[in-house]
């Protein structure tokens, strides 16, 4: 029996005793955040055929809830697990080569709390335990953003931490609020008793959950610091905030919405927020210079895809926007993680510094555009099958509005490739003006093999993608049945 | 059978050389005349061809013959498809379609074999048959579909025999605005005056030809008196109705041909553009007027 | 012999040419030759076979099936002989120039993936394999580099577009039927509404047309076409863009259905009547606009469009004539357009690059060879009898002529017209006239050049003359697809309302010939002098500083170039700038003050909370 307490204890105790490794030797502090997240992907792997068949409950302290703090892992928290070890396991090996300078020590150690935030916060089963761990997630990544120390990346950070704490702030307000009410903040116990929204003591706090959570989840008008903070943090830490924090975000404020309130009403909204984030996101990376700014505000635009897709909340739409959640994590990780390791060789994040990089660095450059095809939703690549589940989940609906919103949403995913494709031409069909640097510098083992995993996993299921659909549908059938989860909770 | 096929093709060549050459003879009998002078013998285009075959004469090159060959091959086999009263040796063959594409030929030939002669003028000629020809071609493919959709048929033979039950094409009134038409581009067909632009002797001296002597241009005079004698059979058969009769469907030619030298002999020359326009706007407008009427009526 | 070898062989040979690169160029050549081979030789071997199968089900829940019949055969056959002969002409074009591995493979991947598209049997793969092919052509395009990278990126926005447009449709008919199986599909829409069928056509037909450039979505084509190496280009040009001619017609034919088709709408409004509208459109603005291009390949550009008009206008008027007109043209098309750009590039590649119509000349005394190809293709592409464009484009005619559509078919005929003014200005401009001194010093065309050049005209010529055997092959087409069969036999068509008998014409064309030729030889020879011996009025030819050839037909030019401008061209473009402006201006919103930022944040609260207590919307 594997406890998935140990999935959040252990990356948290190492993450302490990173400093004591220091003593012995600073060599070994890099490998403590590959170790704690290895051991995080097999135990959640070992998990996962277990909770496929039933969520396994965890009360902490013995305490059943509502009483005491519990962990549910569920389809979906698995889901998130399996993908926040994943990542941040092949990061930490990116990680190894690529961060060299300033204080190492506080880098591996934020970046450990950081995903133990994130995975704390997508098991948890209760709504205050998930608000600590938000703000664990928050508050390293904007320490984080901040690790170059320059004034570009402390004046990002402090956005970031303005406009998050401002987030948080609100979150906690929501607790507060519905504790005030009902007394308790275990999860299935709140939504046991949330009859509906309609009166306005409970749909304040649902929308400062929607505000707060969306700060996080970087939903359009809250996601101001995000083309900031991505840019200016190193591109490891880019591609988890991309790959993952948002994502993380966007998991609190569905959970919230569909488990805590069962707020089918304001669904309708969320989705043309999503739309509205998708175009502005698309529209504003097509216009943008900087790849990583390209980069972060086409994680914007997924974001609303993701967003448009969940709130469908029919078992096709939560299926598919799942499926473009992890495409999206996997794809952007991957393109962080290869812009990033250019950039680091280029010396400069514009996109004309990028040609002639397909001669200079074949690997990476071609896993960079394995990486763009699968975002912009090419075949046989993972993005195909989420752009298809999402068509397939709006036009299932057989309303009018669906079938506009879609048109908008390819008219996006166009605009998309525009800028994509931009810059895999830049990659391999533009003469590098600088001929003195044309010789071949592979990158180092380190850096390849994270992104030749990913690559791998992005060719795969987007060939076989009943490697995680399975998950998927019990995914959404969690999120979609309120009340089994509250009575699987609550017996 | 086969035999009689080839009887009648050896006729029908034939009787087209003869007619086209003395077709030639005669216009420049007329011309003469209508300029006060005395003229030729109506021979001498057969004079001439004789002497020039004995002449030596300059190749620029293999497909400088080619296009010459290439050139008159094309016409003679044009001359198979068009019914010359009741004989038409490849009417089973292919329809008005199929002579309209194998006019080509002939054109393309000379232009190739021109080509090859590297001559600038030679270019110029080409470049402006060409353009010609775009320029008479759309009223005439107006033509030929107006009077292909009227008899709702795309043979010819069908066309000449429907005629002799319901009387010429010329009495109905849609085909008279195409017959007329017709009228209008055929100059251009024949490089008569006011289109005499391809050849333009006094201008480009002899355009296309200008290389040419020898059997070249015995040959070439040749696949012109052919070219001629296809256009006016080819008006003859759709709009007069042809003829039961060689003597008869050769009396239609000439009347028309005739007309065709008056105007040759008083007008001056257009030129290239001018040419356009005016067959683009008068022969297309009333042929396109014609072609509106049948489909309209049906 | 099995489908999913066919494909694996495809699509693997495609990989492993890549890494035999890496070993040696030699093994490599002959390995790509080797399996372009194979593949024409395995795809020629499904003839008259009819099987299906399913070869995947790990994709969603959608059975992917392959299929061949004789439909897919008659393209999967033309698309791998045409690559075969791409890859050959490729062999010494390619030699020199950079990253050689990834053309081969691209190229093979193309090809493999054109393929994968007919012979799929259910429109996932489809899409697949149709996605595939858009975005490793979008990479070939962009080999060229300079003009080409633009040129790449507006074929990829265009099909990209396209694409997804279609996959609104492709999931539409899933929902509604439950299957993309084209056997389980096909006459389920019998029972449609027409609306719902019309949706289907319109959003099909923007994917199919913008790979088929039709007008007014085939803007990315001429420079795509121009840009691209050439024998990349013989591929797009004869084959890729057929590739939405096979979406059009397994639409039209397969999925909806020839008499559900032909009964949307009523007379000049009805579907099939549009879409001939557009065919013309497709056939004359293009015809035109070729006429005014000084670029060699750009006037071939040009011209393919005009040449897919035919296409669609076949297939779209939907009689078994012109369906069997369309479908041959297709072939026909394939042949002498690809051999027309290998043409060019031999040229191209003789002369160092020079494509420019105004500045060759005189090259048949250098590369007799080459100029007879384009000879050839220029009759294939006017359609002079005796060649096989001929026959499909009498088929459209007739059967527009007798079933009383005369303007359509005067449009059509008038565009035959113009591609005579200005294919003949391609074979002139190029070989004839006088040869520049600066090329005294060509050689011919190298051998891998010269092979597929020479094949492919005389597939011109043998086709021509005897249209019965692909016609025999397009006929039990139709009847697979319900209609009635043409009557034919092995030289031509015989039917009561018009026969052509393509021996009769063949035998005369020869014996007159050989007859004049007779004459010709008996009469007295000739001297051969060269090109400066010329008739100049008493004067010489000046060198070099003569050639009529350029500006060709400039009265005419003249004339109608203020009437065709690309207007849809600049309508794409300033889309696209405005869609960068709205971009340019929505980004404004992230002021780069925090204060504005925090601003956002409590007003999007405050504003959800005052909809909801005035009028309780959620």
């Amino acid at each position: 029996m594997v406890n998935p307490v140990l999935l959040i204890v252990i990356p948290l105790g190492l993450a302490f005793v990173v400093p004591f490794f220091g003593f012995i030797s600073k060599k070994i502090e890099k490998f403590i955040p590959f170790v704690a997240l290895f051991f995080n992907l097999i135990v959640s792997l070992r998990l996962f055929p277990r909770v496929l068949e039933q969520p396994v409950h965890v009360s902490i302290g013995g305490f059943v809830p509502p009483f005491g703090i519990n962990l549910v892992a569920g389809p979906i928290g698995i889901l998130f697990t399996v993908l926040i070890a994943l990542v941040g396991f092949l990061v930490s090996i990116y990680a190894f080569d690529y961060i060299k300078e300033k204080d190492q020590e506080k880098y591996h150690i934020l970046y450990l709390l950081l995903l133990t935030g994130a995975t704390g916060v997508v098991l948890t089963g209760d709504i205050f335990n998930l608000f600590v761990f938000f703000e664990i997630l928050c508050i390293s990544s904007y320490s984080l953003v901040a690790y170059f120390g320059d004034k570009t990346s402390i004046e990002s950070a402090v956005k970031y931490l303005i406009q998050g704490a401002l987030g948080s702030c609100l979150i906690l307000m929501g607790i507060g609020l519905l504790y005030g009410q009902f007394g308790t903040l275990n999860m299935a116990d709140l939504a046991g008793n949330i009859k509906s929204v309609h009166s306005v003591s409970i749909f304040v706090p649902l929308v400062l959950f929607i505000t707060g959570f969306g700060v996080e989840a970087a939903i359009f008008p809250l996601n101001a610091w995000l083309p900031d903070a991505h840019s200016s943090a190193p591109s490891s830490i880019s591609a988890v905030l991309s790959g993952i924090a948002i994502e993380v975000g966007l998991y609190a404020m569905i959970r919230v919405v569909f488990t805590l309130f069962g707020a089918s009403s304001i669904l309708t909204f969320l989705m043309l927020l999503g739309v509205i984030t998708l175009l502005i996101g698309e529209l504003c990376a097509f216009c943008q210079e900087n790849i990583k700014r390209m980069l972060a505000y086409s994680s914007i635009g997924q974001i609303g895809l993701m967003l448009f897709a969940l709130s469908i909340a029919s078992s096709y739409g939560i299926t598919g926007g799942l499926f473009q959640l992890v495409s999206h994590t996997l794809g952007k990780s991957l393109l962080f993680l290869a812009a990033g390791y250019m950039i680091y060789r280029s010396g400069s994040m514009n996109i004309s510094s990028f040609e002639g990089m397909g001669k200079r660095m074949p690997y990476t450059a071609l896993a960079f555009t394995i990486g763009a095809f699968s975002i912009v939703g090419l075949p046989p690549f993972i993005g195909f099958p989420g752009k298809l589940m999402i068509v397939k989940a709006a036009l299932f609906e057989q309303e009018m509005l669906y079938t506009v919103l879609i048109f908008f949403i390819l008219l996006a995913t166009v605009i998309e490739g525009a800028y994509y494709f931009r810059v895999v031409q830049a990659l391999y069909f533009k003469e590098e003006k600088n001929t003195q640097n044309q010789k071949r510098e592979i990158a180092p083992l380190s850096i390849l093999i994270p992104i030749f995993i990913l690559t791998g996993f992005i060719v795969v299921i987007g060939i076989y993608p009943k490697l995680i659909t399975d998950v998927l549908v019990s995914s959404a059938s969690e999120l979609l049945n309120r009340a089994d989860y509250i009575k699987s909770v609550m017996p | 059978m086969v035999m009689n096929t080839i009887l009648e093709i050896i006729i029908i060549i034939l009787l087209a050389a003869i007619i086209g050459l003395f077709f030639l003879g005669l216009s420049r009998k007329i011309m003469a005349r209508i300029h006060w002078r005395y003229g030729p013998p109506i021979a001498q285009p057969v004079i001439d061809i004789i002497k020039l075959f004995n002449q030596t004469s300059m190749s620029h090159g293999k497909l400088f013959n080619f296009g010459i060959i290439f050139s008159l091959s094309g016409s003679v086999v044009v001359l198979l498809f068009l019914p010359l009263g009741e004989m038409c040796p490849l009417s089973s063959s292919g329809g008005l379609l199929v002579i309209l594409y194998c006019m080509l030929i002939a054109p393309l030939g000379l232009a190739l074999s021109g080509g090859e002669a590297a001559n600038p003028i030679t270019s110029i000629g080409i470049s402006r048959k060409f353009l010609l020809a775009f320029g008479y071609e759309l009223p005439l493919l107006l033509i030929l579909l107006t009077v292909m959709t009227h008899f709702n048929t795309i043979s010819i033979v069908d066309i000449v025999n429907m005629q002799l039950q319901t009387g010429w094409s010329f009495q109905h009134l849609p085909l008279l605005l195409s017959g007329i038409a017709y009228i209008l581009i055929l100059p251009a067909i024949l490089d008569l005056r006011p289109f005499e632009l391809i050849q333009a002797p006094q201008e480009i001296s002899s355009g296309p030809m200008i290389e040419y002597g020898g059997k070249f241009l015995a040959l070439a005079t040749i696949q012109h008196a052919f070219n001629v004698f296809i256009s006016l059979s080819l008006f003859t058969n759709l709009f007069l109705g042809g003829a039961e009769n060689p003597g008869y469907f050769f009396l239609k030619m000439l009347i028309v041909f005739i007309i065709l030298l008056f105007v040759n002999a008083v007008t001056p020359r257009f030129r290239i553009e001018q040419a356009i326009k005016f067959l683009w706007r008068w022969p297309a407008l009333l042929a396109f007027a014609g072609l509106i009427i049948v489909s309209v009526t049906g | 012999m099995n489908l999913i070898i066919l494909l694996a062989i495809a699509f693997g040979g495609a990989l492993i040419t890549y890494f035999l690169g890496k070993i040696s160029q030699k093994i490599r050549d002959i390995f790509a030759v080797f399996i372009s081979l194979a593949l024409a030789v395995i795809a020629a071997c499904f003839y008259n076979v009819s099987s299906r199968e399913i070869y995947y089900t790990g994709f969603l829940d959608f059975p992917f099936v392959l299929r061949v019949n004789t439909f897919s055969w008659f393209f999967a056959v033309t698309i791998a002989v045409i690559g075969l002969f791409s890859i050959i002409f490729s062999l010494n074009y390619i030699r020199k120039r950079g990253n050689t591995d990834f053309y081969y493979s691209m190229m093979l991947l193309v090809i493999a993936s054109m393929i994968g598209i007919v012979l799929s049997g259910d429109l996932v793969s489809f899409y697949i394999f149709w996605e595939i092919m858009s975005w490793s052509t979008f990479l070939l395009i962009s080999y060229n580099r300079g003009p080409a990278i633009s040129a790449g990126m507006k074929y990829i926005i265009m099909s990209v577009t396209g694409s997804v447009v279609m996959l609104v449709g492709i999931v539409s008919l899933y929902l509604h039927y439950d299957t993309l199986v084209y056997t389980e599909l096909s006459g389920l829409l019998n029972n449609a509404s027409s609306g719902y069928i019309l949706f289907i056509i319109i959003l099909f037909f923007i994917a199919f047309g913008v790979k088929n450039a039709i007008w007014p979505l085939h803007v990315w084509l001429p420079p795509a076409h121009s840009e691209a190496p050439s024998p990349f280009s013989s591929v797009l040009s004869g084959i890729l863009i057929k590739i939405g001619t096979y979406g059009i017609i397994l639409l039209i034919f397969v999925i909806i259905q020839i008499n559900v088709f032909l009964n949307l709408g009523e007379g000049i409004l009805s579907v099939r009547y549009i879409i001939s509208i557009i065919g013309v459109i497709t056939i004359l603005i293009p015809t035109f606009i070729a006429l005014l291009q000084d670029d060699a390949k750009r006037l071939l550009a040009w011209s393919t469009i005009a040449q897919a008009g035919y296409i669609i206008l076949g297939i779209a008027y939907g009689t078994s004539e012109s369906v069997a007109g369309g479908m041959f043209h297709f072939f026909n098309h394939a042949i002498f357009k690809s051999l027309l750009f290998m043409v060019v590039g031999a040229v191209e590649y003789r002369t160092n690059g020079v494509r420019d119509l105004n500045s060759l000349g005189g090259l048949i005394k250098k590369m007799p060879v080459t100029f007879i190809g384009g000879l050839i293709g220029i009759c294939g592409l006017i359609g002079v009898p005796l060649t096989n464009g001929f026959v499909s484009k009498w088929l459209i005619y007739k059967t527009l002529i007798l079933n009383n559509s005369p303007f359509l078919a005067f449009a059509a005929l008038l565009g035959t017209w113009g591609t005579i003014l200005y294919s003949y200005k391609l074979i002139h401009n190029m070989f004839l006239g006088q040869l520049p001194e600066k090329y005294e010093k060509i050689k011919k065309a190298p051998f891998s050049m010269q092979l597929p050049i020479v094949i492919l005209s005389l597939a011109i010529i043998f086709f021509g003359i005897i249209p019965g055997l692909p016609l025999h092959v397009i006929n039990s087409i139709e009847s697979g697809f319900g209609m009635e069969p043409l009557t034919i036999n092995i030289w031509g068509i015989a039917s009561d309302t018009g026969t052509i008998n393509m021996l009769n014409i063949f035998t005369a064309v020869l014996v007159i010939g050989i007859m004049v030729w007779l004459i010709f030889k008996v009469s007295k020879k000739s001297t051969v002098i060269g090109q400066y011996d010329n008739y100049a009025a008493g004067t010489t030819v000046p060198k070099d500083k003569y050639n009529y050839s350029v500006n060709f037909y400039d009265p005419l030019c003249r004339m109608i170039s203020p009437y065709l401008k690309d207007f849809i061209d600049d309508f794409y473009m300033s889309l696209a700038r405005s869609i960068k402006n709205t971009g340019n201006g929505i980004r404004r919103i992230y002021t780069g003050d925090v204060g504005h930022y925090v601003i956002y944040i409590i007003l999007f609260l405050a504003l959800l909370i005052f909809i909801q207590i005035n009028w309780e919307l959620w």
